[in-house]
């Protein structure tokens, strides 16, 4: 079967639907506003009942959904050409924030351009896993090891960049999901073992060039109560407010964790905590039932999409909304080191929130402009 | 577009996708696993360990405060006001929980204008360097319009608290301090003693007199004060109260404005005097001078102060009334004139010739009067207080029976008074001088005993305890201080073979205020009641001679000068007994000043001033 036997407007005849016709997924969508709406719930509680916030919150999901309308309507093929170009810039802009990034919290992260202060890792976290999905558009199955090794140097070429912002967090996070395209187009089994191998034989090296405010971190994770009043506070409250949640949870606005003021960054890092303190295990895993369903939404897209580059990217993009979950649900409960990462589509906060909704308005795209319907 | 985004074989892209899909599947089993994981971790934090994690939740939000019962009030027997409570303010400070300190402490230096500011800068200096998470108190007394200023801005400071609290005021200064005592700070001795629960919250106790006594009673119970507080520790509401339990109320037996006058009749020597109400026990003034002010001790003490009180040779901290230790002198003869005609060692009518000196084993005895009172009988040698008769009438009598004619009335033993730490005094007999020193008794020691003198040792309670069943006629009375019906009851009776020598003993007490020859027939003159009296001088042999100045021991070894008394004679409603040191004899000092206690008890009158 070729593509030319099929013209665009027998696709569209077949897909009249609204929604279709806006390129948008209907069951993600769903997913997304269910989502966003406890999200909104969520922050109005943790910010102590605070309509400034929560009414900003409102407007940056509106301008996230809009973004995610305006990149459903880019046909993949586009972001095909451009991905080269997009990687340069996205190249050029790390380069720049080490050269001249303002320094935030004590790290040059961010790129300040009058009125709008931009975060290029931000962007790599979308770009990284496209441009690895790109050198791995036309590759057979299983990939050669050339391509591999591309795609690898890429992938540590754009993490190292970051990591002298410094930002070790972000910087595994984006690799990951360019190795998960590296996954998904096949890599070896036997390389995946010998990596994880690898990588927990070489830790000890890497906390060797670790700051001190990151073994600090980890030790901290390791024994939260050695620093009560440090980092491990945030642990330490975090869990006793997940804890006290109970199965049924205090209620709606019934956290007192977070209203008394002894959970900190409550309506960001630590919303899952207030979260969990107000709704309970039921709450929990009600939330966790939304989060694998919009995985599995964006993972049944993968599986019908057409092409490599398309499926990979798809592939990619849900599996690392998976591990910024489990990493920031991990966190909160005492299973990881605290690391600076919002649990994605509840927390408070304007750069993630975007980059997610662009992500989703990807995956919509690549669902909503195939040109056959059939398997 | 075809070219961009090259689809492979239909067989290879079947292989391909067959192959993808697995990853997908088995990648999404991962989610789900570690989803699962994430789960079980929520079922471990919220359902297995909610108990503890609602505990600290609540241990977080909640904060428990003890509220520290409020002391008991100490009232006189007319209901004023002898030990109180007055609100002070104290700023609290916990230094990890303030966000800027210095702005902090310029705002304080503003606030109290009346504090130097070099002292505010002082304490936070060493403040600084203190824990961070304990709760230090300023040192500085704040008034109650700097408490409502600093409450405005409070809000402004987390980690500050104004504290409010009770202060024992006694607001009648050093009046019948000894009495009721004082209270001070607990010191680390008191802690180990004291109940923990009971005392959480409270800094201080009873140190003596009433206030450590009926402790128990003052102290109240603490009551429990739940708060809700947010993580810097600013107090968002009060959840449960458990009021706390205050101290009781007391009412104590002491006549405020009595005792204020007994204290004025001594000026400035020193001694003590106790009026007993003989009818029921009850201490109506008790009075040991000198004196000091109690409200120095509540808040502790300054140095300064202390040094000066501890170190002033008119030993203004000892309580003279149940710890001060004389020989009762002349007092005694009344009773031991009691022992001698009910136990027939003498008859009241018999008459003793006195040269002025008794001799016996080759020593003389001398009388106070040098002369000598010619023919003497019992009552003759009470009236003007004859030695030579009684020096004779004890070699009849032996000490032992003076010693079980006196110690019905509660000589050489306690009085079991509501105080603690009396002194027990000395009644001597032939068994006590071998327990204690070891030796036996002399007949001579007989003779001295027998007017007051040589080992006998007495309290101004125990004297006018005495005085007091002496005017009872045998009823022993239990004295105290706390108005208590119980206490009131009488405890027993001294034996009594015939009414008729009460009434001699008694008249020839009389006849010391009211007759011819009285020794204190100058203010028994005009007494619109009659009444009874003896008075007494005593030597000084040793009242701690070495704890003097050597400038001052010429006058430590003027006589002392005694008086015991009751009125009126009928109905006696008031027994006294005063001992005023080295201040002479008794009917020149103090007879006049018991004379004009009973007075005024009884008359309510002014006191004459015209006594000397």
């Amino acid at each position: 079967m070729k593509l030319e036997d099929t013209g665009p407007e027998q696709v569209y005849r077949r897909n009249k639907g609204l929604l279709e016709s806006l390129h948008i997924d209907g069951w993600l969508l769903l997913g997304l506003l269910l989502l966003l709406a406890t999200s909104i719930a969520v922050v109005y509680s943790a910010s102590g009942g605070d309509e400034a916030v929560t009414s900003r919150h409102m407007i940056r999901i509106g301008i996230a959904l809009t973004l995610m309308l305006i990149f459903a309507q880019i046909p993949p093929n586009l972001i095909y050409l451009f991905t080269p170009w997009l990687f340069f810039i996205g190249i050029l802009m790390l380069v720049a924030v080490i050269l001249v990034g303002d320094i935030g919290k004590g790290a040059q992260r961010w790129l300040d351009f009058g009125p709008v202060k931009f975060q290029p890792s931000e962007l790599m976290k979308l770009v990284l896993p496209i441009t690895v999905a790109w050198l791995f558009a036309h590759s057979q199955y299983p990939p050669s090891y050339q391509r591999l090794g591309m795609g690898a140097l890429v992938i540590g070429f754009t993490a190292s960049l970051i990591v002298v912002q410094p930002d070790l967090g972000t910087s595994l996070l984006i690799a990951m999901s360019g190795l998960f395209v590296l996954f998904f187009a096949g890599l070896p089994w036997k390389i995946i073992v010998a990596a994880i191998v690898g990588a927990v034989a070489s830790a000890p090296i890497a906390w060797h060039f670790m700051h001190a405010y990151q073994k600090q971190r980890v030790l901290t994770f390791l024994n939260p109560e050695s620093d009560p009043l440090g980092s491990g506070y945030h642990i330490i409250q975090s869990k006793i407010a997940i804890g006290s949640g109970g199965i049924e949870g205090k209620g709606f606005l019934g956290s007192t964790q977070a209203h008394l003021e002894f959970l900190p960054e409550s309506t960001t890092d630590f919303i899952f905590s207030v979260l969990s303190e107000e709704f309970g295990l039921l709450g929990v895993v009600l939330l966790l039932a939304l989060y694998a369903f919009v995985i599995a939404r964006g993972l049944y897209i993968a599986a019908q999409a057409q092409d490599n580059f398309t499926r990979l990217i798809a592939a990619s993009l849900t599996m690392t909304l998976f591990v910024y979950i489990f990493v920031n649900i991990g966190m909160v409960s005492g299973l990881l080191p605290v690391v600076g990462l919002p649990l994605p589509l509840v927390s408070y906060g304007g750069s993630s929130l975007v980059t997610l909704m662009i992500s989703f308005g990807i995956l919509m795209s690549i669902h909503t402009h195939k040109r056959l319907l059939t398997d | 577009m075809a070219e961009r985004l090259n689809f492979n074989s239909d067989e290879e892209t079947y292989v391909t996708k067959r192959r993808f899909r697995f990853r997908l599947y088995f990648a999404y089993g991962f989610v789900l696993l570690l989803f699962a994981f994430l789960a079980g971790r929520m079922v471990q934090l919220q359902w297995l360990n909610y108990d503890r994690y609602h505990g600290l939740a609540e241990g977080n939000r909640v904060s428990v405060e003890t509220l520290p019962p409020t002391r008991g009030k100490i009232y006189d027997r007319n209901h004023i006001l002898l030990a109180d409570n007055q609100p002070v303010y104290a700023i609290k400070m916990v230094r990890e929980k303030m966000e800027d300190i210095d702005a902090f402490k310029r705002e304080l230096m503003v606030l109290l204008d009346n504090i130097p500011a070099q002292k505010i800068e002082d304490y936070f200096n060493k403040f600084k360097r203190w824990s961070r998470s304990r709760s230090y108190t300023l040192p500085f007394s704040i008034t109650e319009e700097q408490a409502a200023r600093l409450a405005v801005i409070n809000y402004k400071h987390p980690g500050v608290t104004l504290d409010a609290r009770l202060k024992r005021i006694y607001p009648n200064k050093s009046t019948a301090v000894h009495a009721l005592g004082y209270v001070g700070r607990i010191n680390s001795k008191e802690l180990k003693n004291l109940d923990e629960q009971r005392y959480r919250g409270t800094q201080i106790i009873g140190k003596s007199g009433i206030e450590r006594f009926y402790e128990d009673r003052l102290h109240g119970s603490p009551g429990i004060q739940q708060i809700e507080t947010n993580a810097r520790g600013r107090i968002l509401r009060k959840l449960e109260t458990l009021p706390a339990q205050p101290g009781e109320d007391i009412h104590l037996t002491i006549d405020i404005e009595l005792q204020k006058f007994g204290e004025e009749l001594f000026g400035k020597k020193r001694g003590g005097l106790v009026a007993i109400d003989p009818q029921n026990g009850e201490i109506l003034a008790f009075v040991s001078m000198p004196t000091f002010d109690p409200n120095l001790f509540v808040d502790g003490i300054d140095q300064e102060n202390y040094s000066r009180l501890l170190y002033d040779p008119n030993k203004p901290f000892i309580n003279r009334v149940i710890n001060g230790q004389y020989p009762p002198g002349s007092t005694i003869k009344p009773f031991v004139a009691l022992g001698a005609i009910e136990n027939n060692y003498i008859s009241p009518q018999k008459k003793i010739w006195d040269p002025g000196y008794f001799d016996f084993a080759e020593h003389r005895y001398r009388d106070w009067k040098r002369t000598g009172h010619g023919h003497v009988d019992m009552n003759t040698a009470i009236v003007q207080s004859c030695d030579t008769y009684f020096y004779q009438l004890s070699l009849d009598m032996g000490v032992d029976a003076i010693h079980d004619t006196m110690s019905p009335f509660g000589f050489g033993k306690k009085t079991d008074i509501d105080i603690f730490g009396e002194s027990t005094g000395i009644l001597p007999s032939q068994q006590w001088k071998m327990a204690t020193k070891g030796k036996p008794w002399y007949r001579g020691e007989t003779i001295i005993s027998s007017i007051g003198q040589g080992f006998n040792l007495t309290t101004p309670l125990q004297l006018a305890k005495a005085t007091a069943v002496l005017a009872n006629r045998g009823k022993v009375i239990q004295p105290h201080l706390l108005r208590d019906q119980l206490k009131n009851q009488p405890t027993e009776q001294v034996e009594i073979k015939n009414i008729a020598n009460w009434d001699k003993v008694i008249q020839a007490m009389e006849d010391v205020m009211h007759g011819a020859r009285g020794t204190a027939r100058r203010h028994g003159k005009g007494l619109p009641f009659k009444m009874a009296g003896k008075t007494g001088t005593a030597q000084v042999f040793s009242l701690n001679e070495a704890d003097y100045d050597a400038d001052a021991i010429d006058k430590r070894l003027h006589d002392h000068s005694l008086f015991i008394g009751f009125a009126p004679v009928d109905n006696p409603r008031i027994a006294v007994a005063v001992i005023a040191e080295n201040a002479g004899s008794g009917s020149a000092t103090a007879a006049p000043m018991a004379v004009n206690l009973i007075k005024k008890y009884l008359t309510r009158e002014q006191p004459q001033t015209d006594d000397k």
